[in-house]
């Protein structure tokens, strides 16, 4: 396999090319990305890697990749990581999210040797409602609503636009809609939110909400990889639990404040302190949940989330609580103490 | 799989039920059996001593597999729905835990919405019921809906609009039926008004109930014995006339569990 991967400077883009390089199969491995140089300890050295500084949102510059480099290595797979990692809807962020997806999407059908194309997108392009299944089968509305978050929709348009590609031309294209990846610079809405040491959410909600880890996401595009027949899939994690737990599990401090409330101050708080998380973006996620359903990837992917997140904050169970209370007390009556 | 209500306060019975633990002690749907033991602690004394609570044929019910439990409805507040789901939970051997479908409305209301979460209750969306059944749970449900609380006090254990969805979601999922009559619920809590024009958090009205707390009429809940429909195949369930077919059966069998425990009932309070 002589894969290409774009977005290869993110934590997931790392993650996947270490996993590909890890790979006996895979010959040579082109990495792409919009810094010069790749930041340090995100790609390994390795002398099957070949990193590609490319700008997606030029489109000769995409041209250049896929008839330049990728053509003369003989790239055969297509792995598409990269979106824009800011939430604020600006038309940067739409030229990456959606016109250089469908430019890939459409030089990928050109590439005589590209068999199969893996897109990555996300929860956030269902609609959310409190009509809604709390689990998100893959044939749920997506988020076409007008009014939502210009982002939201950028992410939408991209997503149907791989879709409306499957199943029209040579190459296999597979969909992934991740949930949640917890890490920083991956464009996470929750990271952003945990970010601040008060967590607001709306008052008389307490939504389940579920995480996916950087290794079970890069799971799943390994087994798309071998999958290779294409289709639509949500990737849900191993994490399901209160957005209250959520907050407590990173150390912070969970504040219930009346909904209406919570919009401007936010957006108050962006303005003061510069946080990248969006409350319109998360407000309906934030009242109703809207978890992923992997029944889909289960069965023909073999996809099953093993990898839970590392919580900052570790919460005992009833019975180790109880072992500790009595180590406690037994060092207590000793006189010893932990240093 | 864990059991529910292992690390609560007073279990409801000897053997906790199976419990479906998605890391972090709550189920995918926002299920945490310590919130549910202690509402059964809560909810017990009224329905030991306020409601006086009898129920029969629960020896019936299977012992596990995807269930669904048919039941009337009435009153302000469902405060049946309540009483049904703590016998099951109290009576069910071994403890099965009731998932009662609500209205989609339900996960509007602050407070409330994720309290019922935590307690089992789902909204009523296919999706919910077919994760639940593929999982063997059981499923509560009041095919009369909005139109079972609603009804007049002279239409009591007249049922309602009978929705089919329920009869639909068994043969898909080959679950048994029980029908189940709720007798006491239909005088205990009447509607005096409905005030159809405030649509609070979605509700289709706000129901104006008769008496500020419900009557101490005695309950007694009728548990029919389980219909299977294991005979058809699970594409019937695309077959509108069999899917109504199926209903009507269970309607017919819930109604002459009415009759006849309306029938051996000695008076409201006994």
């Amino acid at each position: 396999m002589r894969p290409l991967v774009t977005g290869a400077t993110t934590p997931l883009g790392g993650s996947i090319v270490r996993m590909l390089l890890a790979d006996p199969d895979v010959d040579h491995l082109i990495a792409t990305g919009v810094e010069r140089e790749p930041p340090a300890g995100i790609l390994p050295a390795s002398s099957r890697l070949i990193y590609q500084p490319v700008d997606l949102t030029r489109a000769r510059a995409a041209h250049d990749l896929l008839f330049g480099t990728a053509q003369d290595l003989g790239v055969d797979t297509i792995i598409h990581l990269a979106t824009h990692r800011s939430p604020h809807g600006t038309r940067m962020s739409h030229r990456l999210d959606v016109d250089a997806a469908r430019e890939l999407l459409l030089l990928a059908e050109r590439l005589p040797a590209v068999r199969h194309l893996v897109f990555r997108s996300g929860a956030e392009v269902y609609a959310v409602r409190h009509s809604a299944p709390d689990l998100l089968d893959e044939d749920q509305p997506l988020e076409l609503d007008p009014r939502a978050p210009a982002s939201v929709r950028d992410h939408v348009e991209a997503d149907l636009t791989a879709c409306a590609r499957m199943g029209t031309g040579r190459v296999a294209i597979t969909v992934l809609r991740l949930a949640e990846v917890l890490v920083p610079s991956q464009g996470s809405q929750l990271w952003d939110y945990l970010e601040s040491r008060v967590c607001l959410r709306p008052l008389g909600f307490d939504p389940m909400v579920n995480v996916l880890s950087l290794d079970d996401a890069t799971a799943a595009v390994r087994l798309a990889l071998r999958a290779r027949d294409g289709g639509v899939f949500n990737i849900p994690g191993a994490d399901t639990l209160p957005l209250s737990r959520i907050a407590a599990r990173w150390g912070r401090i969970d504040l219930p404040v009346p909904g209406p409330l919570l919009a401007p101050l936010y957006r108050l708080r962006t303005r003061v302190v510069g946080l990248d998380f969006r409350y319109d973006l998360n407000a309906r996620r934030f009242h109703f949940g809207g978890m992923l359903d992997g029944r889909r990837a289960r069965e023909r992917l073999g996809y099953r989330p093993s990898q839970p997140i590392d919580w900052p904050v570790a919460v005992a169970s009833p019975a180790r609580r109880s072992e500790l209370r009595v180590d406690r007390l037994e060092r207590e009556s000793t006189g010893s103490h932990k240093e | 799989m864990n059991t529910a209500m292992a690390d609560a306060p007073g279990p409801p019975s000897a053997a906790s039920p199976p419990f479906r633990d998605a890391g972090h002690g709550y189920d995918l749907f926002g299920l945490r059996p310590a919130t549910l033991s202690r509402a059964v602690a809560l909810g017990r004394p009224l329905y030991e001593h306020y409601f006086r609570v009898e129920s029969r044929g629960i020896e019936t019910m299977p012992a596990s597999g995807p269930v669904i439990v048919v039941a009337n409805h009435s009153g302000a507040l469902p405060v049946d729905g309540a009483m049904l789901c703590l016998d099951l939970l109290l009576r069910s051997s071994p403890t099965r835990i009731p998932r009662a479908v609500a209205d989609r409305f339900v996960p509007l209301l602050p407070f409330a919405g994720t309290l019922l979460a935590r307690l089992g209750v789902v909204a009523g969306t296919r999706a919910n019921a077919r994760c639940l059944l593929e999982r063997g749970e059981l499923l509560v449900v009041f095919p009369e809906g909005v139109s079972g609380v609603a009804k007049p006090f002279r239409d009591r254990y007249r049922l309602q609009d009978w929705t089919v969805g329920h009869a639909e979601l068994a043969l898909r999922h080959h679950a048994a039926v029980v029908p189940a009559a709720v007798i006491g619920a239909e005088e205990s809590w009447p509607v005096a008004l409905r005030l159809r024009g405030a649509r609070l958090f979605g509700a289709p009205y706000l129901p104006v109930p008769a008496s500020p707390l419900p009557l101490p009429v005695r309950y007694h809940i009728h548990y029919g014995e389980p219909i299977r429909f294991e005979h058809l195949p699970a594409e019937a369930a695309d077959d509108p006339a069999i899917v109504a077919e199926c209903a009507a059966r269970v309607r017919d069998e819930l109604e002459e569990l009415i009759e006849r425990g309306l029938g051996a009932r000695r008076g409201l309070f006994r």
